[in-house]
This record gives C-alpha cells, sequence and structure tokens, in this order.
C-alpha cells in the first residue's frame, strides 16, 4: 500500500479513535428515579431543572424515570440491593434505612447548601452528614371555608387561631345544622387522620417533650398527653369527622371538603394547593372558593400554643454506588437557585426547601401565599410528622391506631394509651 | 442386562425435563430453601448475621402476627364452604334449566374474570359510605341506620371482605359442579327416579353423594386460595383497620417492604411458619380427599 493509498484510511482511523476517545464524555448519562408521575407541576418543574443543567452541562443527559410512590419504592429496595439503582432518585426524610444501609451519598461537599434552608438540611442530616436535596417542605394548616364559618356565626379569628373549646362549639352548631365539621380522608393515607391530634400534642408538651414523647421518652400515659387525646376525642364525640372517615381517601376528603358535601374544616398539609388548585373538573376547589387558613386550634395549658410541624417531603438523594457522583451533585446544584426556588413555589404552590422568597410570586395565587405567610407568623416548628420519626411497630401502630380508629371513634383513649405505650416498647 | 429397547433413553428424557427442572430449582426450591435460610439470619444489603431462633422466639410474642393468622384462617374457612354451596345451589338452578340460564351462566362466571384489583376497587365503590351502592339500597328501603362504612369498622371489615371473594369465586365453583353434574351417570338418576324418589331425595342420596369428590376439591383449592390473600385486602383495606383485616401475606409485605428496615430475615420467619401451616392444613385436606376417593371406588 503506498502511503498515499494509506492516507485516507489513517485520517479514517484517526477520526474513529477521535470519536471513540470523545464518546464516554458525550454519552455520559445520569438516571434519575422520581415519584411525581401524575404530578404535572411538580414533574415540569423537575423537567425544567433538567433542561437547565443539560444546556449548563453540553454532553452530559439526565434520564428520568417517573413512578408513582409505591412502585417506586419496591422497584428502588430491588435494585439498590442488587446494586442496579439509579444515581439520583426520590426519598423522603423517613427513609433512614437507606442512610443506615449505606446506599446514600454523603453530600457535605459539592452541594450549594447557601442556597438551602437550614432546618431542611437539618432534617436530612444524620451523623453530621446531610445525605439529601429537600425540595419540597410543607407546614400542617388548617384550611377554613370562610362562608359556611360565617354562616355559623363565627369569623376567623384575629390570631388565626380558635381554642380547642371554640372549636368544639363550631362542632356542635354545624352538626345542629346537619353539616359534617371537619373532612379528612385516610382510607389510603397513613398520616392525615392525626394532623390534629398530634398537632394538639405538640402545643399542649411543647417542641422538646413532644419529641421525647416521640423517642418513646415520655410515656403515653402522661397527664398531657391523656388531656390531649380527651381533647380531641371530644370532638369525635361530638361527630366532628365525616362517618366513612377511614375509608374516605385523600384526594375524595379534598373534594368533601370544598365541593360536595362541604364541610367548615379541613386539616392538612400545605400541599393541600397540589389537588385544589387544579381546575375544578380535575378535583379542584370551584373557582369563588372562600379559602381561609388557621392554625390549629390550641388545647387548653398549651406549652407552645404557636408551634406547628414543619416537614421535609419529596427530595433528591445520590446513589452511593452512582459511577457519576460528581455530575449527580451537579445535577442537584440545579435546582439551589433563587431562582429555581420562586420557580417551585410559582409553580407547586408549595413551601420548599430551597430558599425563595415569597414576595417573587405573583400572579392569581399570589394571595395564598400572603395567607400562608400570615398563618406562619411567629410559628415555632417542630421539624416531621410522627410518621417520619416513628419507626417499625410504633409506626404501624400509630397509622392503625391513632390515624385511623381514633378519629373514627373505634377506640378509646384509654386504648390509644395503652396500645401506643406498648408498641414504643416494642421493634 | 437390558437391551438397548428396554434402557432408559436419556437422550430423549433430558431435554424435555431439564428445563422444567431448572425452572423448578431456580424458582421454587431454591426461593423456599433461601427463606428459611433467611429466617435464621438477619440479612441486610451487604452482611448477613446469624441469629438462631431469635426470629421465631419473636414472632410467638408478635401480637400482629397473631391476629393475621386469625383473619387469614377464619376467611380461609369461611369463604369456601360459602362459595361452594352456593356454587351448588346456581349449578343445580342450570342443571334444572331455569329460564334465561345461559345468560345467568355467563353473568354468574364473569366475576372470576376480573382481577382482585379491579374487583377490588369496585367493591370499594359499593360500600362507600356515602353514595355506595349497599347503603344507598339501604337508605331506599328505609335501613338508612343500618348504613355504614363496611370496610372502615373492625367487625365488618372482614366479614365485608368475604362477601367480595366469595361473590368472585362463586361462578367458578358453579361452573365446575355444573360440569361434575352433567357427567353423572344417567342410569343412577334415571334409577333413583324409577324408584320415585324426590328432587330432595335424589339430591341429597344420590347427585351430591356423586359430585363430593369434586366438592372436597374445589373446597381444598378455595381453602389455598385464601391462605394466601394479598391482593384484594392490600387494595382495599392494607390490612386495616385496626388489623382486622390483615392477613399473613399482608403483614409480610409490610415487614418486608414497609418497615423502614432492609432486613428480610424477620418476614422469612412469618413466612417459613406460615408455609409450614399451610402445608399441614393442605397435608390433612389432601389426605380427606383421598380417603373419600378410595371410599367411592
Amino acid at each position: 500500500m503506498t502511503p498515499r493509498r494509506a492516507m485516507p484510511g489513517c485520517a479514517l482511523a484517526a477520526v474513529l479513535a477521535a470519536a471513540a476517545l470523545a464518546a464516554p464524555a458525550a454519552s455520559q448519562e445520569i438516571t434519575l428515579w422520581s415519584h411525581w408521575a401524575a404530578e404535572q407541576p411538580k414533574r415540569q418543574f423537575i423537567e425544567e431543572a433538567i433542561r437547565r443543567f443539560e444546556a449548563a452541562h453540553p454532553g452530559v443527559t439526565v434520564r428520568a424515570t417517573w413512578y408513582e410512590k409505591n412502585a417506586l419504592y419496591a422497584a428502588l429496595r430491588t435494585a439498590l440491593r442488587a446494586g442496579q439503582g439509579p444515581d439520583v432518585f426520590y426519598a423522603e426524610p423517613d427513609q433512614v434505612e437507606y442512610v443506615q444501609n449505606g446506599f446514600l451519598l454523603d453530600l457535605s461537599q459539592g452541594i450549594d447548601w447557601a442556597n438551602v434552608e437550614p432546618w431542611a438540611r437539618e432534617i436530612w442530616t444524620h451523623g453530621g452528614k446531610p445525605y439529601g436535596l429537600p425540595l419540597e417542605a410543607w407546614t400542617v394548616e388548617l384550611y377554613v371555608n370562610t362562608r359556611l364559618l360565617s354562616e355559623l356565626g363565627w369569623q376567623m379569628p384575629a390570631n388565626l387561631q380558635f381554642t380547642h373549646g371554640q372549636l368544639l362549639e363550631i362542632v356542635r352548631k354545624a352538626r345542629e345544622r346537619n353539616i359534617v365539621p371537619i373532612s379528612a380522608g385516610v382510607g389510603d393515607r397513613p398520616f392525615p387522620g392525626a394532623f390534629l391530634t398530634h398537632e394538639t400534642l405538640l402545643m399542649r408538651l411543647g417542641r422538646v417533650d413532644y419529641g421525647r414523647l416521640l423517642k418513646g421518652e415520655i410515656r403515653w400515659d402522661d397527664p398531657r398527653v391523656v388531656e390531649s387525646l380527651r381533647a380531641v376525642r371530644a370532638l369525635v364525640e361530638a361527630r366532628a369527622f365525616p362517618p366513612g372517615v377511614a375509608t374516605l381517601q385523600l384526594g375524595q376528603s379534598h373534594v368533601y371538603f370544598h365541593t360536595n358535601p362541604g364541610t367548615v374544616f379541613f386539616p392538612m398539609g400545605s400541599w393541600y394547593t397540589s389537588r385544589a388548585f387544579n381546575p375544578p373538573d380535575q378535583g379542584g376547589q370551584p373557582a369563588d372558593f372562600p379559602l381561609g387558613i388557621l392554625r390549629m386550634p390550641a388545647p387548653d395549658n398549651a406549652a407552645c400554643p404557636t408551634c406547628r410541624t414543619i416537614a421535609v417531603g419529596g427530595s433528591y438523594v445520590i446513589n452511593a454506588a452512582s459511577r457519576h457522583p460528581d455530575k449527580a451533585k451537579a445535577f442537584l446544584n440545579a435546582f439551589t437557585t433563587p431562582e429555581m426556588g420562586a420557580l417551585w413555589l410559582q409553580n407547586v404552590m408549595v413551601q420548599t426547601g430551597i430558599k425563595a422568597d415569597v414576595g417573587m410570586v405573583t400572579g392569581p395565587r399570589a394571595g395564598y401565599f400572603r395567607d400562608l405567610a400570615a398563618a406562619n407568623e411567629g410559628s415555632e416548628y417542630f421539624f416531621g410528622i410522627p410518621l417520619q420519626i416513628l419507626q417499625g411497630r410504633a409506626r404501624d401502630t400509630f397509622t392503625q391506631v391513632v390515624n385511623t380508629a381514633f378519629i373514627s371513634g373505634q377506640v378509646t383513649v384509654e386504648e390509644v394509651v395503652r396500645q401506643m405505650n406498648a408498641a414504643m416498647g416494642a421493634r | 442386562m437390558t437391551s438397548p429397547r428396554e434402557r432408559p433413553a436419556w437422550g430423549a428424557i433430558v431435554p424435555f425435563l431439564l428445563p422444567a427442572t431448572v425452572f423448578y430449582l431456580g424458582l421454587t426450591a431454591y426461593p423456599v430453601i433461601r427463606t428459611v435460610w433467611n429466617s435464621v439470619h438477619e440479612v441486610l444489603p451487604r452482611r448477613e448475621a446469624y441469629v438462631g431462633g431469635a426470629h421465631y422466639v419473636e414472632l410467638w410474642a408478635d401480637d400482629t402476627f397473631w391476629r393475621a393468622v386469625r383473619n387469614t384462617v377464619t376467611w380461609a374457612l369461611v369463604a369456601p364452604f360459602l362459595e361452594v354451596s352456593i356454587a351448588l345451589l346456581l349449578a343445580l338452578a342450570l342443571y334444572a334449566r331455569v329460564p334465561a340460564a345461559r345468560i345467568l351462566r355467563i353473568a354468574w362466571f364473569t366475576p372470576v374474570l376480573m382481577s382482585y384489583v379491579v374487583v377490588g376497587i369496585v367493591w370499594m365503590w359499593i360500600y362507600n359510605y356515602d353514595w355506595g351502592a349497599a347503603n344507598a339500597i339501604l337508605r331506599a328501603v328505609g335501613l338508612g341506620h343500618w348504613a355504614q362504612p363496611w370496610l372502615g369498622t373492625t367487625d365488618t371489615a372482614l366479614p365485608a371482605l368475604i362477601v367480595v371473594t366469595t361473590w368472585m369465586w362463586t361462578g367458578f365453583n358453579m361452573v365446575v359442579l355444573l360440569a361434575a353434574l352433567h357427567a353423572l351417570p344417567t342410569e343412577v338418576i334415571e334409577a333413583a327416579e324409577l324408584d320415585r324418589c324426590g328432587w330432595g331425595a335424589k339430591l341429597t342420596r344420590v347427585m351430591v353423594p356423586l359430585i363430593l369428590p369434586t366438592i372436597l376439591n374445589l373446597l381444598v383449592l378455595s381453602f389455598v386460595g385464601k391462605m394466601k390473600i394479598f391482593d384484594l385486602v392490600w387494595i382495599t383495606t392494607k390490612g386495616g383497620p385496626l388489623w382486622s383485616t390483615e392477613t399473613v401475606s399482608t403483614y409480610v409485605y409490610k415487614r418486608a417492604f414497609e418497615w423502614s428496615t432492609f432486613d428480610l430475615g424477620y418476614p422469612s420467619a412469618i413466612a417459613t411458619v406460615w408455609f409450614v401451616i399451610v402445608m399441614s392444613f393442605v397435608a390433612v385436606l389432601t389426605w380427606m380427599v383421598r380417603r373419600q376417593q378410595k371410599l367411592e371406588y
């Protein structure tokens, strides 16, 4: 072969070799497994973050797979065990088993924590190391139909908080007029039925002792706990909740509150908006719905009437076995900017662990955020709902007893105390 | 010395047996052995530790497990008798050629064609407190005070689910029994009629005894199906309220996948104990069926 004839061949080989060398960088792919398959606003927000990340990192792509939560958790359990997990995945702070078994990457370095709320980082911190990027945050609120409230002869209190005694009076008055006072549905969720109970316990005990109660350091037969349970039991006996509360599902409980049959109150996480602000034909509240936001009612002798729960929900974590940990961290940093924080608020209408200025939210829902901020003003936060703190049998018992049976009137205060004391001491 | 003709044709036998054997060993035998092995270990990702009988000791004192056993056994004992007895009545109605028998046969058989997921959702609607058909009918006939969240109270949740499986499986049992009735020797039936045997006597003294092996087989099948029931409970109640519909299968799943731990040891101990219990029941029932068949023939 003459040199002249060999030339094109060499050139081709050189091009192919260069392409081969360049190939790994060009095909670098971050895999993401995420909940929120059916929650369009959140999904659109994540897809926007992916778009921005890919634009800023040419040659790196993010392949997202969307799941519903239970399917995602089941898939992750087997995939992580088999070393086949994605680089980045959705998790919530109560999934401590991921940390305990070394599945999560320590995010101390490489994440722009300056743009993340310190309390949100704290919730994901184990052994002094943060393991998750807290995207979704929420508080426990008492939503009100202000029109029904005024029809019953009551107005929104100036401090945005009724006492338990006042709430009981409103419940009785509503029942006299054949109105179901409080909507709740626990048929498909392990926590909404416990909102009123755990917020009462939190206010009565104060943050420190409430935390000790959930850690098993204070027994459930403590007089303050029993007193709090009795306050909730009085509401149950006054038929405050729907008769079918034990089987009513979360989505149905939203409609039950704002549309049919319509209730006065609705204790719910501040992600109420993700369903209620949909168009009415997709389960959203009516356009002219008179929505108000209150603090949970304060019990008598409350140690901390301004206490309330704030929780971190949907978060992203990095698989400790990821082959692209630096790129995965860079992807998470696509979320940690004030612009993205504001975009989350604007699109998703729920609080976030990313620092964001509520004032940046404009448009028709801006008023909602002002009301939410007013209801939260001066609050002292306790981090995490009981379900995120209790583990094993205590968690299962709390779900079955406090979340479902207690508010549906199937167990007495004494039975709740007995069951919870037994469960807190078990595995 | 065996002749080449009498020697087993291993060259032909092995290829036929091998795939099934591999599947059986890989997908049935190994998982069973592995589950038993897991039950005496703490099985965490990347580490396993021998714990001896600790899981079994814990299981002995586990109230939820025993509640699940009680619920499952109740279901497995009650449902088969309901299904088979109602199915027998329906099969006899079809055998007697009631009007619209063809349509009725299809209608009664249809539920078994649906998955538990669909059936579960449909019955959740039927049992809905506010607008479900069950309460709507009660209210319409003036029995509104009986209306209640059927799946939401501890007294009614399990019976309500037993009604669902009965509705679902009666049609299947009916078809099998109808086939058995049609297969009865006509000379025996005719002989009974010549002897002026009435409908009741013909049924109880001739037909039912002749189809008893079929009935027993259906009872065993239904029993085994209920001992492992999972999907319907998971869709409708997730074991609640207050564990009143918890079955052993749902409890194993919760302990394995929803207990904030990756440990598979304890759930494996539950599965092992339950495997032994179910196998014991099945062995006794099989012995009863065989004994019955021996008596028959």
